[in-house]
């Protein structure tokens, strides 16, 4: 009887050499990365799109974007904030295509409010209240609240993706943190 | 202390909306002063209630929202359905890489292999050899030549316990297996990295996007 291989398993190897066998081709190495940091991939794009499904997307199209230009990422051990920065980025454009198919007219006067599904499993008043607020504020000043502050973000790379002045997100960042000063007082 | 945005000069006086007894000092000041570490206010700041009680708050927002982001990765993470669906919805192109040539009977007939081919067969070869693992795979050399002079690069992760030049020797003689059976190229060495040794083969992967990984 020979004793079972001991190896490095998959699961237990850095990013860098799941990133080396992922861009050589190795699918399994891959997907390894995928369950790394698909669920913080998850909740991002859910607090930026507002949607489980728009979510689910932004990941799915993050991972295929991922998997074809791996090769550009020189040092893997940055993977995790690369993928946060494109999944960031599919979440607004899926956002935007919505917008730009939906009828303006509906749309016209109608807030953003719809809750995220899962936010009714954050237990705790405070983070409870805070995911009630950040779904109550206008897309536009969610969206630039989770880049910076979910994201790490900085004001030139949030107006780049919003395709908006570095000033206009000073002030979506000023008006976001006014009214979640203020909600925040009331739960407090 | 006000929710303005603009204007950074200090002293500045009180906004009409504002409380006669407001500093000036706006909510994006303390946030920049918070974040950076310095502002040209810090001595103010250190000092005035107002501003104090507004920072000790924008701390808690700051917290929260950080909390907020990982209860929502852990809710995540507890449904795995989602990441199911998504995974085997991908259709990951293979990545064939240069093509090499293949001798066949019939030398009108164009016979060839990929090169990404190859490199997962050295690589599941080394996969197989106990306590070491793959990493980066390269061929170096005219592969599209049949015949060609080859050397093949291979960054490895050990498992401590196994002797290195035990695991370098298995690794070169199964990748010559490989070369001999699987190509016509003439493998010309085998350049090996040993880029990390691992402690312990599983307990060392953090949950799922929870942790920076080293």
């Amino acid at each position: 009887m020979t004793p079972p291989p001991r190896d490095v398993g998959l699961d237990a190897l850095p990013d860098v050499v799941l990133c080396e066998r992922a861009t050589d081709g190795d699918t399994a190495a891959f997907e390894v990365l995928a369950r790394r940091y698909g669920p913080m991939m998850r909740g991002y794009a859910m607090r930026l799109t507002g949607s489980t499904a728009d979510a689910d997307d932004a990941v799915q199209e993050t991972l295929i974007h991922a998997w074809d230009h791996l090769a550009d990422l020189r040092d893997g051990s940055v993977v995790k904030s690369w993928l946060m920065r494109i999944c960031g980025r599919r979440s607004i454009d899926i956002v935007r295509r919505r917008r730009e198919h939906a009828d303006a007219d509906t749309l016209a006067g109608v807030p953003d409010h719809r809750p995220t599904p899962e936010s009714a499993t954050i237990a705790g008043s405070g983070l409870d209240s805070l995911a009630r607020s950040l779904e109550a504020l206008p897309a536009e000043q969610r969206q630039c609240w989770v880049l910076k502050e979910m994201g790490g973000l900085s004001y030139e790379e949030i107006a780049e993706q919003l395709r908006i002045s570095s000033e206009s997100v000073r002030g979506r960042l000023a008006r976001a943190r006014a009214t979640l000063m203020k909600d925040m007082e009331g739960w407090r | 202390m006000t929710d303005e945005t603009n204007g950074t000069d200090a002293p500045r006086p009180a906004r009409a909306d504002s409380p006669a007894d407001d500093c000036g000092h706006s909510l994006e000041e303390l946030g920049e002063y918070l974040e950076t570490g310095s502002s040209p206010y810090a001595a103010h700041f250190g000092q005035c209630p107002q501003c104090q009680a507004g920072l000790a708050s924008l701390r808690v927002l700051g917290d929260l929202t950080r909390r907020l982001a990982e209860e929502d990765t852990q809710a995540a993470a507890a449904s795995d359905g989602w990441l199911q669906d998504i995974l085997s919805n991908l259709r990951l192109e293979t990545r064939a890489g240069r093509s090499i040539p293949v001798a066949s009977e019939n030398p009108d007939d164009g016979l060839s292999e990929t090169e990404g081919a190859v490199v997962a067969l050295i690589r599941s070869a080394g996969d197989a050899i106990d306590g070491v693992t793959i990493g980066k795979c390269r061929l170096h050399g005219d592969i599209t030549r049949p015949g060609a002079p080859t050397r093949v690069e291979l960054s490895v992760t050990a498992l401590h316990g196994y002797r290195l030049p035990a695991l370098v020797d298995a690794l070169r003689t199964s990748v010559g297996e490989v070369f001999g059976l699987h190509t016509e190229l003439h493998l010309d060495g085998v350049d090996i990295t040993v880029a990390d040794i691992v402690q312990d083969g599983q307990g060392t992967a953090p949950g799922p996007g929870l942790e920076e990984h080293p």
